[in-house]
């Protein structure tokens, strides 16, 4: 005997489309006002010169305007402090990057989420349940998914697999790199396509409503390892292409490993007092790019923003030995 | 088949650093050796006056590092260990190590006593008491030393294997205005003449004084212009600081280091070593193979001590890398010549194992 899912008593009076929001909450109009403005912080958390004294969250968590979130996880959780960053729609959460923790018991990404999350949802008139958030991330390094496996028993989750066929196929794509996918939250369009070059799994993320490129870590103000020259070079020339026919308000990247002075933070250090903003110019991008069509030769070539790490190997930093002498 | 290079018990590398050759004592070795004399003042029968003790030995004074150093943790910030390891190698030598998640260089400091002094080698690479408490930690180490030997006072002596490396000069000045306390300089001329070396640096030698225990203090530069290691005829340490030690060495003048390596076995040759004793651990117990630089989490650290005979592979390796940039990996040391602290070669000695030890995650 076959029996139905749902019983009478669980149909609404009203059957129909199902969604995530309660019946006093008005759907958000994400597009009324592009670039959705908002703003960055004057200064992230930046580590500590001792790290067991450092006081700070092991993630900050800075919303950039009303319906979106970047996160930074603490230099002295993990040297890499990469961003996250949480984009709220209508009926769908995204979430890019989960940071460089797996253990909950560490520090729990998943219970920082979840906060955000549940205040999104009170100041908005939205059930926690009925939103369903997607995990992906900008490219298939660990320090970009390491806390995934904290989100698996969350309710109406979903999560990108740790395979290029996994993550190609999560959104949909025939055709990685140059098919470009919209990913509709409810109300706000992010647009995805592939930005192979530091890895070959890699994807570019932009955002309808702040209008924010985010290119992970192929394009970040810091050391861009392009383990593929030719790839990268690509990725770079559809990121002009697309800053050509569609606004962007800010390009920003998973790090920052860049002084306010151009001083070079060193791989693996656990204290940036003085760290550049991690937001880069369209301005940027495109020199960078000038930069970038000069190149022939492995090697690490400055534009001003970032380092271009041509062919290096992946912790190559520019610093000598203090102390030499002759 | 080729000759293996690596001897997995002359680099200290034994499965467990807790399992000795005989864990319940070997039964062929004498009841009563030679040594023991050296510790027969440490519990005198009348406890009245002040105790003198005999530092003269035939062979290295008993002594053993039977603890782990402490490694770290995966998430720096939650690392609840002491900041400063504080080992008894003997009653009259202890071992200091720097948290590794209060510095990345978790440099090692040696406090050694005599019977008119005591002398601390190195201070550290963090200023900030609040943070590495080297002050308190040998004020309590001399206070519980002196109530053992009945001294109403103990002169102590702070010097450094190197007054410019900012891995080992940054605690010294906690010991501002501490009483009966001497300072070595920091800058290379005021050092010099500190030692009374201002004519005969690098090839001279001086001579600290602790009361029975005549630390000798050698020049050694290159890996630092400044560089110094101090030799302790008691323990028959060698204390070499950034000069040699199980880590990424950086070479600053390759003609120095050449020399100083020289140096120091013409001196091993000519005088009991038991061990050379570095400033850092940076290698892991598989040969070859260091940490990264600013790791804050070091699970599988190799030990410290260097047997006195690595400083064969040492010179050789240093007369290889002359005039050259370059990194050399050796089973127990890297050295890096004119290149980045972070350089890493593809170049791995044959004959020795090429092992990768897990990551955290």
């Amino acid at each position: 005997m076959v029996v139905p899912f749902a019983s009478a008593a669980l149909v609404t009076a009203e059957p129909g489309p199902q969604t995530a929001t309660t019946p006093s909450a008005e759907r958000i109009d994400f597009m009324a006002n592009v670039p959705a403005p908002g703003a960055f912080p004057g200064k992230w958390i930046c580590g500590s010169p001792s790290c067991m004294d450092n006081h700070d969250p092991p993630v900050q968590v800075h919303w950039y305007n009303e319906h979106t979130a970047f996160l930074r996880q603490n230099k002295a959780y993990s040297y890499e402090a990469p961003f996250m960053h949480l984009y709220f729609g209508n009926d769908r959460i995204l979430m890019l990057d989960q940071g460089f923790t797996t253990l909950r018991t560490d520090w729990a990404l998943r219970d920082v989420v979840d906060d955000c999350i549940g205040k999104w949802c009170l100041r908005h008139g939205r059930r926690v349940e009925n939103m369903e958030l997607l995990l992906a991330f900008s490219h298939l390094h660990s320090d970009h998914y390491a806390a995934l496996n904290q989100f698996i028993d969350r309710p109406n989750t979903r999560c990108m697999g740790l395979t290029h066929e996994e993550m190609v196929g999560f959104w949909g794509m025939t055709n990685y790199p140059e098919e470009r996918v919209a990913l509709d939250l409810g109300g706000r369009n992010i647009l995805i396509w592939g930005s192979p070059g530091h890895v070959i799994s890699e994807f570019a993320y932009y955002d309808t409503s702040t209008q924010i490129l985010y290119t992970g870590d192929m394009f970040y103000r810091g050391r861009c390892y392009i383990s593929f020259w030719d790839k990268w070079f690509d990725s770079m020339t559809r990121l002009i292409d697309f800053a050509d026919t569609h606004p962007v308000a800010h390009v920003v990247g998973c790090h920052v490993e860049i002084s306010r002075t151009g001083e070079d933070y060193p791989y693996g250090v656990t204290y940036q007092p003085d760290e550049a903003p991690m937001q880069l110019t369209v301005a940027e991008l495109r020199k960078a790019y000038e930069v970038a069509k000069t190149v022939t030769r492995p090697g690490i070539y400055f534009t001003g923003s970032v380092f271009l790490c041509n062919q290096t190997r992946g912790t190559t930093t520019s610093d000598t030995n203090p102390y030499a002498y002759s | 088949m080729p000759q293996s290079q690596y001897d997995p018990t002359l680099s200290g590398n034994q499965q467990s650093a807790t399992s000795p050759q005989y864990p319940n004592g070997n039964p062929d070795a004498s009841y009563n050796p030679a040594t023991a004399r050296n510790t027969d003042s440490c519990v005198p029968i009348h406890n009245t006056g002040e105790v003198v003790h005999n530092y003269s030995s035939n062979g290295p004074a008993p002594g053993k590092i039977a603890f782990r150093w402490l490694y770290g943790s995966n998430v720096a910030a939650l690392n609840r260990d002491p900041r400063i390891q504080a080992v008894q190698y003997n009653e009259d030598t202890y071992i200091l190590r720097q948290n590794v998640c209060v510095h990345w260089e978790a440099p090692f400091t040696y406090l050694l006593f005599g019977n008119a002094g005591a002398l601390l080698i190195d201070s550290g690479a963090t200023p900030q008491s609040a943070y590495y408490p080297l002050r308190d930690t040998v004020d309590q180490i001399i206070t519980r030393w002196s109530q053992i030997r009945r001294r109403k006072s103990v002169p102590l002596t702070v010097v450094m294997t190197s007054g410019e490396d900012i891995a080992q000069n940054q605690g010294l000045g906690q010991f501002t205005g501490r009483t009966a306390t001497t300072l070595a300089p920091k800058a290379l001329a005021e050092m010099k003449r500190f030692y009374n070396l201002g004519n005969s640096w690098p090839s001279g030698t001086a001579r600290i004084d602790l009361g029975d225990r005549i630390v000798e203090v050698i020049p050694t530069p290159g890996a630092h212009k400044d560089g110094i290691t101090f030799y302790d005829p008691y323990n028959d340490f060698l204390h070499t600081g950034d000069l040699i030690f199980p880590g990424k060495i950086n070479i600053s003048n390759d003609t120095d280091y050449v020399a100083s390596l020289q140096r120091l076995k013409h001196w091993e040759e000519t005088h009991p070593v038991k061990w050379v004793m570095g400033g850092h651990i940076e290698m892991q117990f598989v040969p070859g193979k260091a940490y990264p630089r600013f790791a804050t989490y070091k699970p599988y650290e190799r030990l410290l001590q260097l047997e006195p005979v690595l400083l064969n592979d040492a010179l050789t390796a240093a007369r290889d890398v002359v005039g050259k940039q370059m990194a050399m990996v050796r089973p127990d040391f890297v050295l890096l010549n004119g290149v980045s602290p972070d350089q890493k070669t593809s170049v791995f000695p044959s004959g020795v194992p090429n092992i990768n030890a897990p990551r955290p995650f």
